[in-house]
């Protein structure tokens, strides 16, 4: 039956659609009376009342109280005029009949208002259905965000869904301050005095605006979004009129709900915000000590060995020793700082790569040429294939990688050791692979190996373990990637790759002349 | 003729003031002293220095300002001294006048050198007829070039990068710089080139291409010719 769709059409609140069910309930009595008058003769006048009664419930099922009333009155007034006899007079001659009348009078009445106020109860059980339906799919969205802007636009969304309008949800930043910029939506703003209820309202917790106590001049009504434990913030919303009290109670759990959503994800912050303060606090001590201990060994050096050349009087020999220590650590320090600093480029995500064609021997041979010291006790194998293209790379970057691999290889292979480098391009990509025949890496280090102040237990050689995050930062800058293995007879080979244009030198127009 | 040799020094550090000043006094040089960049525009005013030191971060004055404004009237050489290193600071630094760059920290040996290869007057090398450098010998007017007496075969652009940075030994050249004035402008960008022709060179002049000793690469910024 389209019972539904009935309800929900009459119960649109105009006026004119109430007259209309007078007119209505006064044309349905007067046809039905009309087409009971010839069967008069022949059926009961009870027959009639009957009829009539039924007419009379029927038009309670879709018409409000008024209209049935004024249906039943008429009904038992047409039915005495009419058809109970002496006929055409209000005269009832007998007791019966005056009984019957009373009777119909009284079952009409009650069985419209009683059908009107069933429909009532029905139309209001349907609402709070429809509300709680609206709170779960709320809840069940609500629960499945993550991140503060999610929540706020699901809550706009099933809001504006449900409420005849868009709420403006004002957060506060974190601080307990409520925040002008940052997560207010764009397309409303607030006047001055509007926002300053805004915060009056996240202050004293209290709801204020349009048709409550407080503030109740200005144009929007404003709700604290209130948790347990944090207050979000605050959501302003334009009524056009009070709500009823239904509807007022389905919208405080609506913003309960959003609240407390809203409240979970402050606190997720919160805990990441403590989460990171603690992790960073933990860098900070191993950053701390293991930069001190790094930079007090070459400085004591400087400073030992320049003091004893202020002081002492050595040979000629002997000075030369010393100044050659002076040399060594302030080489050391200096590699540190660099290290330091290329980190915290890294970090701070400053690394801007700037490609440009480059001969990779110029690379090799740059790289070969600042590590000549280091690399001066071991065999250095480079090979290059001759057709190896221009490559388009960032130089420093790549200059960078080489550096602190090869010298990595030189700190902890044998001296007298081959350390092989070997650079080729294939599909793509530059492949650069170095590999030495020093220890080689313990297998349950090597996913440590890339952490910032990482060093392998029961290494000699000092650093601060920034090396190779370094090679994987500068790498992955390019896009490209590092792997590390252990070879198979002894040592350790890193395996570069790096997406890179490639210039083939046969294909570039030279046009040239001897 | 009483040769001009007082270098000026603008920097705010004191103790790097210190020592250049040992440094360039056990050189022969004479050394004028500013710790920032007002009384570094008025000593290089008054004392008419032959070169000028300069630090890029000074307090007062930011150092691609300074290097502007000694440029509107100081035609001397200027050698940059900065802790900045990023290849963007240097090129630029030369692009807009500077003679040279040089990071903190540096070895003195090598500011040293850079300071002879400023000062030398390079106003006459363009008129040279023939330039030897250590066994290489280039004819300029018969394009030749000949290394231990011997001829070495160039193609004209070998011939012309070879004597753009030789008539520039010891200067670093930016790969602009270089291209524009051997390709020509629309080649500004195309360092391709500019790499394949400094292999094919070193492959014919240096006695080991894989160790260059003539033609040596400033990374990410140019070329210097080698002593």
């Amino acid at each position: 039956m389209d019972f539904k769709k009935i309800t929900g059409n009459i119960f649109l609140p105009t006026v004119n659609l109430k007259v209309n069910h007078y007119l209505l309930s006064i044309i349905i009595i007067g046809v039905v009376s009309l087409l009971c008058a010839p069967l008069s003769n022949t059926l009961n006048y009870h027959v009639v009342s009957l009829i009539l009664l039924f007419v009379v419930s029927f038009m309670a099922t879709f018409m409000g109280i008024g209209p049935v009333i004024l249906a039943s009155a008429l009904g038992a007034l047409v039915w005495n005029f009419f058809f109970i006899p002496p006929h055409y007079t209000f005269h009832i001659s007998k007791v019966e009949d005056i009984l019957m009348f009373g009777v119909f009078f009284s079952i009409a009445m009650l069985n419209g208002v009683l059908t009107t106020r069933v429909r009532q109860q029905e139309k209001l059980a349907r609402e709070r259905e429809k509300h709680t339906n609206a709170l779960f799919q709320l809840t069940k969205e609500l629960s499945k965000t993550g991140g503060i802007d999610e929540v706020l636009s699901i809550a706009i969304k099933q809001t504006s869904d449900h409420f005849s309008f868009v709420p403006l949800f004002i957060l506060q930043d974190g601080k307990n301050i409520l925040s002008t910029s940052g997560r207010l939506q764009k397309e409303k703003h607030l006047s001055q005095s509007e926002y300053e209820i805004a915060e009056w309202v996240f202050k004293n917790i209290k709801k204020a605006g349009a048709y409550t106590n407080v503030f109740s001049s200005v144009h929007y009504t404003f709700f604290p979004l209130q948790g347990t434990r944090v207050i979000p913030g605050v959501a302003v919303v334009k009524l056009e009129k009070p709500f009823p009290t239904v509807k007022q109670e389905f919208w405080d759990t609506f913003v309960a709900l959003i609240s407390n959503a809203l409240e979970r994800e402050f606190l997720a912050e919160i805990a990441q915000k403590a989460r990171f303060l603690d992790e960073s606090g933990r860098l900070y001590k191993t950053l701390f000590n293991s930069i001190s201990h790094e930079l007090r060994i070459p400085i004591a050096t400087i400073m030992g060995a320049a003091d004893s050349l202020l002081n002492s009087i050595h040979s000629e020999n002997v000075q030369m020793m010393l100044y050659n220590e002076i040399s060594t650590a302030t080489i050391r320090l200096n590699r540190l700082i660099e290290n330091l600093l290329n980190m915290s480029r890294l970090e701070s995500g400053h690394i801007s790569v700037r490609l440009d064609w480059y001969d990779i021997y110029d690379l090799v041979n740059k790289v070969a040429n600042d590590l000549k010291d280091e690399l001066k006790p071991y065999n250095l194998l480079v090979s290059i294939p001759d057709s190896m293209p221009l490559v388009k790379i960032d130089f420093g970057l790549v200059d960078q990688v080489l550096y602190n691999l090869l010298f990595n290889a030189t700190q902890h292979a044998p001296v007298a050791t081959d350390i092989e480098l070997n650079v080729s391009y294939d599909q793509g990509c530059l492949n650069m692979q170095i590999s030495d025949k020093g220890p080689g890496f313990p297998v349950d280090m090597l996913p440590n190996l890339y952490k910032k102040f990482f060093r392998v237990d029961g290494s000699k050689t000092g650093g601060l373990g920034l090396g190779l995050s370094i090679v994987k930062g500068f790498i992955e800058a390019h896009k490209g990637n590092v792997t590390v293995e252990n070879c198979i007879d002894r040592g350790a080979r890193f395996t570069i790759k790096i997406p890179s244009e490639n210039q083939q030198i046969e294909n570039l127009n030279l046009d040239d002349n001897e | 003729m009483n040769e001009n040799k007082t270098v000026l020094i603008i920097d705010d550090e004191l103790q790097i003031r210190r020592l250049l000043e040992i440094t360039l006094s056990a050189n022969g040089y004479k050394v004028i002293q500013s710790s920032n960049g007002k009384e570094g525009l008025i000593d290089a005013a008054t004392y008419h220095p032959a070169l000028i030191i300069l630090d890029l971060g000074l307090p007062d004055i930011d150092g691609f300002e300074m290097l502007k404004k000694l440029r509107e009237w100081f035609f001397k050489p200027i050698i940059i001294l900065s802790v900045r290193n990023s290849e963007e600071d240097i090129i630029s630094a030369l692009d807009r006048g500077a003679n040279d760059y040089l990071t903190k920290p540096f070895r003195s040996g090598e500011l040293l050198a850079r300071i002879r290869v400023a000062m030398r007057d390079f106003t006459d090398q363009n008129d040279l007829q023939t330039l030897e450098i250590g066994l290489l010998c280039i004819d300029m007017i018969n394009h030749t070039v000949k290394k231990n007496t011997e001829f070495i075969k160039l193609t004209s652009t070998e011939f012309s990068l070879l004597c753009l940075l030789a008539r520039n030994q010891g200067r670093v050249l930016t790969h602009q710089y270089i291209l524009k004035e051997v390709w020509g402008f629309s080649y500004i960008d195309q360092t391709q080139y500019l790499r394949v022709f400094v292999a094919q060179l070193r492959k014919k002049i240096e006695d080991n291409p894989s160790k260059p000793t003539l033609l040596i690469t400033e990374s990410g910024i140019g070329y210097r010719f080698g002593e």
